[in-house]
């Protein structure tokens, strides 16, 4: 229990948080941060636990804001919609599961990336539905009531915020729960050694769509979540390979199948990004002392924003071939040689 | 006389055109220990791969238990009552040796809590227990072996087929699978065990069945076996064999 508190802790503050931040972009960045977190957890049930890396969870993710967003232009509520939306990706999620778990290894990984593709170019087409590449924009959210009482108009970060840091919490405790049921051990011992499970009596079609379910339904939760926040989603940005490939990378940077890997790859990766965006490098650098009106100090401040992209792929890479384990990996591996 | 626990009928298994497996037929009875044994390549292996589910036999029938499971999957042929260990150990690598088991026990469970107590029951039978928290992937080999059998006694079995428990052991090592598997039999459990070792083979089995080229050569008590020209041609080449 005692490796709990520090989490127990970190709930406290985060609770807490929007009573002394107002700053909307403080907020934002938390609301990014809790979105990151509960992709990455999602992506971990199937990915970490039983080492199926999907490179498609673009699908899920897309679906569950697009279902949510059509169902909400048909007039149904989206605290009805989200569940509608869910329940949508879990049986696309048994469709894809079915067909692309009898592949191994790198297969299963091009497989599951040609799905989610397959879904983005059918979002892209079905105009009727989806709007094509326009995308579809939300900018009046019905408000929050409960009776005749208004809970929030949404014209605040601050709803959103804990509503963030609920569905990232229940991604972490979902996490906790399936790593220490039955259903963990079995997706363990297949991520170990797929033959070794078959012969221990695991069946291993229904186990692996089994966490495929629970990583899918978390995954479009988090996306009709992110759809809301931002208001506007298009093919690109719900179903596109870039999502798929960030959900997997928070979890290899923090560390696969630990439920802190995605915590602190979500933290590392979002913090990171924004920084590389905002520039706070250069201005970093002007701060030592760099000469802003330098020829270097210019080229910096020209195009230090732009190769954000760039510069975070550098660092992603490094940390893949020094830290295969991920941070937490390279940290629990460092304290245990000090023991 | 009571049905046999498990019926080989006329098993093959092709590979293109490789014969691996090629008519082969025995019967074991419940409580017995059958030692299958043959040159490399005999086709022992491929056999164990047919009886568990791995392989559909190409042809022929098995029958465990009053029911035929040649065509079931490995993870239904388990839960029938059969397990298996693996000639190359496949541990859990990043588990530990007690979570190992754990696998193994969840079979007969839902709560990990009861599978953690049956599996340190299993841990303890094959003298692992003081090895419960180390991760499976660090265990010498000798230990490797153990842990397989834990594993798989997790599992409840009523037949046990043992690939080469005992391959790349030294002496002692050996020895302590002797007697695991001498134990094992007290307990009333059936198995089936591939060894190279023919003085530890006529030690633990109560029949042996020899595959050449895979095809069964011989079948009988460890006595008749070992004394029968064509085994003994088989093992040691056919000059040898024609000499004795």
């Amino acid at each position: 229990m005692k490796r709990y508190l520090p989490l127990a802790a970190l709930l406290a503050a985060s609770l807490v948080i929007p009573l002394w931040v107002h700053s909307p972009y403080a907020l934002h960045i938390f609301i990014l941060l809790f979105i990151a977190v509960a992709t990455g957890e999602s992506w971990n049930v199937i990915g970490g636990y039983a080492g199926q890396y999907s490179v498609g969870h673009a699908a899920y993710y897309g679906l569950g804001a697009y279902g949510a967003f059509i169902l909400l232009n048909k007039q149904i509520p989206p605290w009805f919609g989200v569940w509608v939306a869910v329940a949508i990706s879990v049986v696309v999620a048994l469709i894809i599961g079915s067909i692309t778990f009898r592949l191994r290894g790198p297969y299963f990984v091009l497989a599951s990336i040609a799905v989610a593709e397959i879904i983005r170019l059918g979002a892209l087409s079905w105009k009727d539905l989806t709007n094509g590449a326009e995308g579809i924009l939300v900018s009046d959210l019905p408000p929050l009531k409960l009776g005749a009482h208004v809970i929030t108009d949404w014209n605040s970060k601050v709803p959103y915020y804990y509503m963030g840091l609920a569905m990232a919490l229940l991604c972490i405790l979902v996490n906790v729960a399936v790593k220490y049921s039955k259903l963990g051990y079995y997706l363990q011992a297949i991520r170990e050694d797929q033959d070794a499970a078959h012969s221990l009596g695991i069946p291993l079609a229904r186990t692996k769509n089994a966490g495929l379910v629970i990583s899918a339904a978390l995954t479009a939760l988090a996306g009709s979540y992110a759809a809301f926040y931002i208001g506007f989603i298009e093919p690109q940005s719900a179903f596109g390979l870039d999502v798929s490939v960030q959900l997997v990378l928070i979890c290899i940077i923090g560390g696969i199948g630990t439920v802190l890997g995605p915590m602190v790859g979500a933290v590392v990766l979002v913090l990171l990004s924004e920084a590389l965006r905002a520039n706070l490098i250069a201005q970093g650098l002007f701060k030592l002392g760099l000469d802003e009106t330098s020829p270097t100090g210019l080229f910096l401040k020209e195009n230090l924003a732009h190769a954000h992209v760039l510069i975070y792929g550098i660092l992603v890479v490094v940390v893949i071939l020094f830290m295969p384990d991920g941070l937490v990996g390279f940290a629990a591996a460092r304290l245990r040689r000090r023991k | 006389m009571s049905a046999p626990l498990l019926e080989v009928r006329k098993v093959s298994r092709f590979f293109g055109g490789v014969k691996a497996n090629l008519d082969v037929s025995f019967q074991v009875e419940t409580g017995m220990v059958l030692g299958l044994i043959g040159p490399n390549g005999a086709g022992k292996t491929t056999l164990f791969n047919c009886i568990t589910g791995f392989y559909p036999p190409s042809r022929g029938e098995i029958h465990f238990a009053g029911q035929r499971i040649d065509g079931k999957s490995p993870d239904q042929v388990c839960r029938l009552g059969m397990a298996r260990t693996w000639q190359k150990v496949r541990p859990l690598a990043k588990l530990s040796v007690l979570d190992n088991v754990v696998v193994g026990a969840l079979l007969h469970t839902i709560s990990v809590r009861q599978a953690r107590e049956a599996a340190r029951e299993h841990l303890r039978a094959v003298g692992l227990q003081a090895r419960a928290d180390v991760l499976a992937g660090g265990l010498p080999i000798g230990e490797r072996k153990k842990l397989e059998v834990a594993r798989v006694l997790a599992t409840r079995p009523r037949l046990i087929l043992l690939d080469e428990v005992m391959g790349g052991l030294n002496a002692r090592e050996s020895e302590d699978l002797i007697g695991l598997i001498l134990e094992i039999k007290k307990r009333g459990l059936t198995q089936i065990v591939i060894e190279h070792d023919m003085k530890a083979i006529v030690r633990i089995s109560d029949r042996i069945v020899v595959l050449n080229s895979g095809e069964k050569l011989a079948e009988g008590t460890p006595k008749e076996v070992t004394s029968n020209a064509a085994v003994i041609s088989a093992y040691l080449g056919a000059s040898e064999g024609a000499k004795a």
